[in-house]
């Protein structure tokens, strides 16, 4: 197995009635460990998770999940996946819903019957599971949503909007168990709006809209243009100090007896002349630290304004919030 | 096979979840056990484990008229009426939701995104789905059994017939349905346009019958019918048929040929089960030795009509019926984005 275990390339799909939801997707996703598809409602990422569960026929996909081309039946033995708005029988049994999926996966009896205790524990629901789900609250059913997901103890498990309807303690939860998802070695691919939540476990990220991806990588690698570093130094540094930094680029405010620098730069090493330099006229250093875009200002970035796709590959670092320059 | 175990499964916990499954059962039951609560005596035919008695002197304890009579009631009445009608109807009201809510989103997408072919997931649930008129009909069987056993001392086993034929009856209408289920996800819309096809498929052979019986049976038993003037006259001597109703006959018979044969299918028992080593077609086997030669001829053509149509032709036609409409059920399901 190599270490993408999804790799699309150039997926299509246009619904009947012309909307064009996929234009042209192409996406890797690494194995082992949790990745996250975000965008606006509308700009395909459920139609793109479709397609790979064999739901959504597209016009186009070459690529393989699993080593396995796109919409090979048996291959989804080894994936979990759990919709949006995720509906279960209601005459079942939280526990009987998680047989059912391992049934349905081929998994047998006395397997199923073991993996659904097991998973009860996991997602906290071992009290409940012999509940109906029509007695559920939205996030009860969301666990057990979580849980026949993996049933089948898949090597992919797809996530479209797993906190949809979870309390914070709830989601908390649930994030402990994506991380013990990826401790165990799955991959994790997650559709969801929470950008902060993402942001805590994503190890890498594609971003959407209209049909198209627009950013993707690790999270390190997408904001690493958006890297620099802020000094607060207290006291006023010299004239001559300053009119030299400014000259170098460097931002400089002076607020509340403090200065302010911003240097972008993606490596500290050109940081160190003007620590000395500091140093050197006798300035105290109150802080030094480095700060990135957050996922959530990439995301806006990204889909926020303007075009599509390509045109916004390889833009300048963006212009940063005032809040965030003097945080 | 773990994988059509686990939906027959889920189908069964449908059934044992829905009220009017087990209403259904109970009334079944119900109409089975006063059934079975009829009894012959010497004198006649008792009701209700004997709390009723009425005298008869042909229908008598250990006569064949007795078994005859006890069985003809299955399947001339309780069959056709009960289990071929209103519990049929209360079966579709009950399942036609089962295709609509498991289409919906949310729900489809687990089922579909296992390792399991969509046609066999289509196929096992739509299966799943006759077990409900299945069920039914095993009760009712089963009861009905063993009152013969014990009222008769005949055990026949040829009554279970009744199964198979009455859950094909039920999956003809109830293609119909997942049909429409699967092109518009409508519960409701599915169920009336089922119900509309049993009727006009009922209209189609109620028409045929009654023009069978008007181009062959009533000359053979020697009665005519002046459709001008609007009267009828019997008489003892065997009449020809008519040309212009038995060409109408014709042609009624050859449109009713793509057509499910829902009502001929619940019939089709009378040709299965036997009493005395005759089916229940035979008419004239069951007369008694006194009868008149225009009574005879009156049966035979009654057997005539019974056996108009080869089970071949009622099975065969109704299955291409049922393979036409979920094939192509099962083509818009396999190709469908959901």
């Amino acid at each position: 197995m190599s270490d993408v275990v999804i790799d699309i390339a150039d997926a299509r799909k246009r619904y009947r009635g012309g909307v064009e939801a996929l234009r042209g997707v192409s996406l890797q996703v690494p194995k082992g460990g949790i990745f996250g598809l975000l965008g606006p409602n509308g700009a395909g990422k459920s139609t793109l998770v479709k397609i790979l569960m064999s739901i959504v026929h597209p016009n186009h996909c070459a690529g393989t999940m699993l080593g396995a081309p796109i919409g090979h039946k048996p291959t989804l033995a080894q994936v979990g996946y759990l919709p949006e708005h995720a509906r279960f029988p209601e005459y079942l049994r939280g526990g009987e819903v998680i047989r059912y999926v391992a049934g349905l996966s081929g998994i047998s009896r006395a397997e199923a019957c073991v993996k659904t205790e097991q998973l009860l524990e996991m997602v906290g629901m071992q009290d409940w599971g012999k509940q109906k789900m029509g007695t559920y609250s939205k996030g009860m059913k969301q666990r057990i949503g979580l849980a026949q997901a993996l049933a089948n103890d898949p090597e992919i498990v797809f996530l479209d909007e797993p906190t949809d309807g979870v309390d914070p303690k709830g989601r908390l939860e649930m994030r402990h168990v994506l991380m013990r998802m990826r401790e165990e070695g799955r991959t994790v691919f997650i559709n969801s709006h929470l950008l902060g939540e993402l942001e805590m476990i994503c190890d890498s990220v594609a971003i959407m809209d209209k049909g198209e991806i627009v950013q993707q990588g690790t999270i390190a690698q997408l904001t690493e243009k958006s890297r620099r570093y802020e000094l607060i130094t207290r006291g006023s540094m010299s004239e001559g100090l300053v009119q030299r930094l400014k000259e170098k680029g460097f931002q400089i405010r002076h607020e509340m007896g403090q200065d302010f620098m911003i240097v972008y730069e993606s490596d500290p090493e050109p940081i160190q002349p003007i620590l000395d330099a500091l140093r050197g006229e006798g300035v105290t250093i109150v802080e030094l630290r480095e700060l990135r875009q957050s996922l959530e200002e990439l995301f806006m970035e990204s889909v926020g304004a303007g075009g599509v796709g390509g045109s916004r590959k390889g833009s300048t670092p963006p212009s940063l919030p005032r809040k965030e320059a003097i945080k | 096979m773990r994988q059509v175990l686990t939906i027959l499964w889920d189908s069964y916990r449908l059934l044992a979840a829905k009220k009017l499954f087990w209403i259904v059962l109970f009334l079944t039951v119900l109409i089975a056990m006063m059934y079975a609560s009829i009894g012959f005596t010497p004198q006649g035919i008792s009701m209700l484990f004997g709390a009723y008695e009425i005298n008869n002197d042909i229908i008598v304890e250990g006569s064949m008229f007795a078994d005859y009579f006890y069985m003809m009631i299955f399947t001339n009445y309780l069959v056709p009426w009960w289990l071929g009608l209103f519990a049929l109807v209360l079966a579709l009201i009950s399942v036609c939701p089962v295709f609509p809510d498991f289409l919906k989103t949310g729900s489809i997408d687990v089922a579909i995104s296992k390792p399991i072919s969509r046609q066999l997931l289509f196929l096992v649930k739509y299966l799943g789905s006759l077990l409900f008129v299945a069920v039914q009909v095993l009760v009712f069987c089963v009861i009905v059994f063993i009152a013969h056993g014990m009222r008769l001392g005949a055990w026949n086993f040829e009554i279970f017939w009744a199964v198979p034929l009455l859950t094909l009856v039920f999956s003809l209408i109830y293609s119909v349905a997942v049909l429409v289920a699967v092109l518009t996800k409508s519960t409701l819309f599915s169920l009336l346009v089922a119900l509309l096809v049993w009727a006009v498929t009922l209209s189609v052979q109620w028409t045929e019958s009654l023009m069978y019986k008007a181009a062959y049976v009533m000359p053979a038993s020697g009665i005519s019918i002046d459709v001008g003037r609007g009267n009828a006259s019997k008489t003892n001597q065997e009449l020809d048929a008519n040309a212009d109703i038995v060409g109408f006959y014709d042609i009624v018979r050859k449109a009713a040929i793509p057509f499910p044969k829902t009502r001929d299918l619940t019939y089709l028992l009378k040709k299965k089960v036997s009493v005395r080593g005759n089916d229940m077609t035979m008419m004239s086997a069951f007369l008694a030795d006194e009868a008149s030669a225009s009574d005879v001829r009156e049966a035979k053509a009654t057997e005539d009509y019974d056996n108009r149509h080869s089970t071949a032709y009622i099975v065969g036609s109704s299955l291409g019926f049922e393979v036409f409409i979920l094939g192509i059920a099962c083509w818009v399901f396999v190709r469908k984005d959901f």
